[in-house]
């Protein structure tokens, strides 16, 4: 086999021989805990490319499936001893299996159905419209109407029903806060991030500037994000969104705690509801949300927060992100699974996270396992948690 | 019967990827080096239970194969690198805490489990631990064990092997053995039998051999490497989790340094201290700008105590230091290289290769080293730190930074690391620790005595030298094909030439004249002799030790060095 500098061209040709071989990155891989061999680990993956770059390792199918399975979930990268940012490594390695024609046939699916569909499930933009079924009188005002925060569900919170009532409780919430709001509908279409999953970064910026245009005709300030990977997405690669910094990127919980901090939410006495706040691994360890959705959390009488172990920047992953759900969705369960487990040894009835794929990893963990637990997004919490307007809860002191 | 049957089939891998990955630890080597060991295990195991790990061992020693013990492979003397091939027992599934009992300030853990885990576990209770390694985030508390030598909390407490209060480990005859204190719940111990069985026979085979005083058994064990014995519970003693104020000191030369330190140990006794020499600090991305840090020497270190002997201590460090027109530095600075202690490999970025290097000297002769070690390495990009110990000495970790993928200045500047073993010797020190790469130091390392009891135990124990082979005690190499390669040429010139003017040389003329006569003066006669030659030269290489191999190589790769590296 010949030498192969398949990195350099990404500027990454240095980063195996940066690993020092810690051991700290593999210690706390979800993939790792599952599979157990160092070989599916970030450290031993890193050593197998530095293996294909020297000419000893073949770049093939069994290499390319390896690279896949991997949640992407950040936490590779905030570990690492020497701040090599592993989970853009694994983008990049993921964008030369792409151009190599070797991806997995799932991940190949979802980046054509964002490609073609504009969505991750082969849907089209009239199904965007299906969550804002019942409250059709509340949003019809709202959609395209020229404000200054815009509410971005994300494909999954739009398409998939189970999440719909995510939606429908942001929107409550926004009523509730005489939020001046507006909705892209199905003007909206794919954020982007499956495209980084799956390596291609072509196109990434085009599926972000689709949704900018709509955005900023509206005079929007401030965006509100359901999923923070569309928050990370854009932060990363959307050319307007680096170079510009008059929008505000929210996600759920940081735009809530701001309507508390403007004293625009009241909450009712809730019946002694024990939580326990699961991290999704993009808001802890990227866009670092830790704080608000606690803080959200103490704000709502009667209900309870206790720590998981472990949580916040050391959150363990759902199993769901970097499209693992697809690429291997039983290996992507066991790992949901086991932080289900997290959950059953604190006295919490209910988790409470922000972030779909977190919530749709979960019910089918609870599926599988039979663990009787209810998982909310924190948006549901805050929407079901308001105190009705006719006692008291305007926004008036 | 075949392995899987052993420790069940998920246990076991035989892929590729898996054998090479689980056959390195933290240390790039250089292609040579796999001329004098082998590259990769045969097969990786990960066995999930003690009777499991003990039918392995009988397994290995029918079929006469080399078993290494592992843990998360974050040392990097080549403990647990494989030597003769064979099989790998990755001991990290053999995790769990097992018994804590305040009272008695103990705790038994399974070998595998890794120091952060155990860390976290007893921080939620009110304790800590007297000693844990700097590689604490993935260390296994069995690898640290196995190899000994200095960590956080040393400062205080000495060496981790002052801090187990016992054992339990397999021997390589598949003896299962407990040596000193082995706390565990009396209901769940369900190997309570055999390990009594086990350490009878072993404390019989030491009273004969004179040797058996309890604590040379658990010496056997701890800090050799797993040459002896395959760790699997371990009980240390644990310490209340007391205040902890950690500090920072920065200075202009490593004179200032070596004294306020030798004072605050004096006065003080704190938890942990550790210093930073200035080619490391300089390293450091984050202090760059800096002014009070970057490239100054830097002594950190915290204090576990009371709050009320804390606040003293503070005071005393405080005034030693301006004594010595150091700066004192403020608390997010001092918590900032508290929270460094566990991340020495941070500065591998400007590498990106590394080559270790370490040794233990004595305090006062810190700054004489530093310099001597400039001198000798000033072609070379270096980083130095080290931890003080509670009895005068401290280590002094030398990484070199270097690229391997300049393939042949990486290889013969491999010396390096050798050459810092070495100087520890001029200077009244050892070597930090012996491994496979140390192993011609492990006679000043253990001391005379121990050494040999530990050799004459080896041989008792394991006379086919198959758990963990070659390393503390040395062994033949395994040639590569280059070294082969190189040994047939070497005879075969040496032969062709002795043949050719070796008589004349030595003045035997009745040969000379023999040899020219038309006898012996045909092709076919050159040929054969300098074949036998070459033979013989692959005999040769293939008798070879590792500590003649090294020997040999070392000076070699220096004269290259020298001539040839920029």
């Amino acid at each position: 086999m010949t030498k192969q500098d398949f990195l350099e061209k990404y500027g990454q040709q240095d980063e195996p021989y940066v690993c020092a071989s810690c051991g700290n990155c593999t210690l706390v891989c979800p993939i790792f805990k599952d599979l157990k061999w160092e070989s599916y680990g970030p450290r031993g993956k890193l050593h197998i490319v530095k293996s294909i770059q020297e000419g000893e390792g073949e770049f093939g199918e069994d290499f390319a499936r390896r690279v896949f399975l991997c949640n992407l979930c950040e936490h590779c990268t905030y570990v690492c001893t020497t701040g090599i940012n592993l989970d853009r490594f694994w983008e990049v390695t993921r964008a030369e299996i792409r151009k190599r024609g070797l991806m997995p046939t799932p991940a190949q699916f979802v980046l054509d159905s964002v490609k073609s569909r504009g969505d991750i499930m082969w849907m089209g933009s009239a199904d965007r419209l299906l969550w804002m079924e019942d409250i059709e009188e509340v949003v019809k005002g709202r959609i395209l109407k020229p404000a200054k925060v815009a509410y971005f569900p994300g494909c999954n919170v739009a398409l998939k029903a189970q999440l719909h009532d995510v939606a429908r409780s942001m929107v409550k919430i926004m009523e509730y806060a005489e939020v001046d709001y507006t909705l892209l509908a199905d003007k909206e279409v794919c954020c982007g991030a499956p495209l980084g999953w799956a390596g291609n970064f072509e196109d990434i910026n085009e599926m972000a500037e689709k949704n900018l245009e709509t955005i900023l005709s509206l005079g929007v300030e401030t965006v509100v994000f359901s999923c923070p990977s569309c928050i990370q997405t854009w932060k990363e690669y959307s050319k307007y969104v680096k170079e510009e910094n008059n929008l505000a990127l929210l996600t759920a919980s940081q735009f809530i705690k701001r309507l508390l901090r403007e004293k625009r939410l009241k909450f009712e006495e809730q019946p002694m509801v024990t939580v326990t706040f699961h991290d999704p691994c993009i808001s802890a360890r990227v866009l670092n949300s830790i704080q608000e959705p606690r803080e959200i959390i103490d704000d709502i009488p009667g209900v309870y927060n206790v720590e998981m172990t472990p949580s916040q920047e050391h959150t363990r992953c759902c199993g769901s992100h970097g499209l693992l759900d697809v690429v291997d969705p039983v290996l992507s369960s066991r790992i949901a699974e086991k932080r289900l487990r997290d959950v059953t040894v604190t006295p919490a009835t209910r988790v409470v996270t922000e972030c779909p794929r977190c919530i749709l990893g979960f019910e089918l963990a609870k599926f599988t396992t039979g663990y009787e637990m209810k998982v909310q997004d924190i948006t549901q919490l805050v929407a079901e948690s308001l105190l009705p307007r006719s006692e008291g809860g305007d926004t008036e002191e | 019967m075949r392995v899987g049957d052993i420790v069940g089939a998920d246990n076991v891998s035989v892929t590729r990827e898996t054998c090479m990955m689980y056959s390195r630890d933290v240390t790039s080597l250089p292609d040579l080096a796999y001329q004098i060991v082998s590259p990769k295990f045969d097969i990786i195991t990960q066995p999930v239970d003690v009777p499991s790990l003990q039918n392995l061992v009988w397994y290995a020693i029918d079929n006469n194969i080399p078993l290494v013990p592992r843990g998360n492979g974050t040392s990097g003397w080549g403990g647990a690198i494989p030597t003769r091939a064979g099989i790998c027992v990755d001991v990290s599934e053999l995790n769990k805490i097992l018994y804590f009992n305040e009272y008695e300030e103990s705790v038994t853990v399974e070998a595998g489990i890794t120091w952060r885990d155990l860390l976290s576990f007893l921080e939620r209770l009110g304790f800590t631990l007297p000693v844990y390694p700097s590689s604490a985030t993935a260390a296994t508390v069995g690898g640290f064990v196995a190899s000994g030598g200095l960590g956080i909390g040393s400062t205080k407490h000495g060496d981790i092997l002052k801090q187990v209060k016992g054992i339990e480990a397999i021997l390589p005859n598949g003896k299962v053995v407990r040596l000193g204190q082995v706390h565990l719940n009396p209901q769940e111990d369900t190997l309570l039998e055999k390990a009594e069985k086990g350490t009878k026979w072993l404390s019989d085979v030491l009273s004969d051999m004179g040797l058996g005083t309890p604590e040379q058994e658990s010496k056997l064990i701890t800090g050799t490497y797993g040459t002896l014995g395959i760790i699997t519970k371990v009980t240390l003693k644990t310490i209340p989790n007391l205040q902890l104020i950690p500090f920072a000191c920065s200075f202009e030369s490593m004179d200032d340094l070596v004294d306020v330190a030798s004072k605050i140990l004096a006065d003080v006794q704190p938890y942990f201290l550790r210093f930073l020499a200035d080619n490391y600090t300089s390293k450091l991305h984050t202090l760059r700008n800096l002014e009070l840090e970057e490239g100054k020497y830097i002594l950190s270190g915290a204090l576990l105590n009371t709050i009320y002997q804390n606040e003293d201590d503070i005071e005393v460090i405080k005034e030693l230091t301006q004594k010595s027109e150091g700066t004192l530095l403020d608390d997010n600075r001092a918590w900032f290289y508290w929270s460094e202690r566990l991340y020495p490999l941070r500065i591998k970025r400007h590498g990106p290769s590394l080559v270790p290097a370490e040794m233990l000297a004595p305090l006062e002769m810190l700054p004489e080293i530093l310099n001597r070690t400039k001198n000798e390495l000033k072609k070379s990009k270096v980083a130095i730190e080290g931890t003080l110990s509670n009895d005068g000495t401290t280590s002094f970790m030398v990484w070199i930074l270097d690229d391997e993928r300049n393939r042949f200045s990486f290889t013969i500047g491999w010396y390096r690391s050798f050459q810092i073993a070495s100087l520890a010797e001029q200077f009244g020190g050892l070597p930090y620790a012996v491994g496979l790469w140390n192993s011609r130091h492990a006679r000043e390392y253990y001391g005379d005595q121990s050494f040999e009891n530990l050799k004459k135990m080896k041989k008792k124990l394991d006379p086919h030298n198959l758990l963990n082979p070659v390393k503390v005690f040395g062994g033949r190499v395994t040639p590569g094909k280059i070294s082969l390669t190189a040994g047939f040429m070497v005879g075969f010139v040496v032969a062709l030439m002795t043949f050719m003017f070796g008589p004349a040389l030595l003045g035997i003329d009745w040969l000379v004249q023999l040899l020219n006569s038309s006898l012996f003066l045909t092709l076919p006669n050159y040929v054969l002799v300098s074949l036998i030659g070459g033979v013989l030269g692959i005999v040769v290489i293939k008798a070879m030790t590792l500590n003649q191999a090294l020997a040999i190589g070392i000076p070699l790769l220096r004269i290259a060095s020298k001539i040839l590296r920029k």
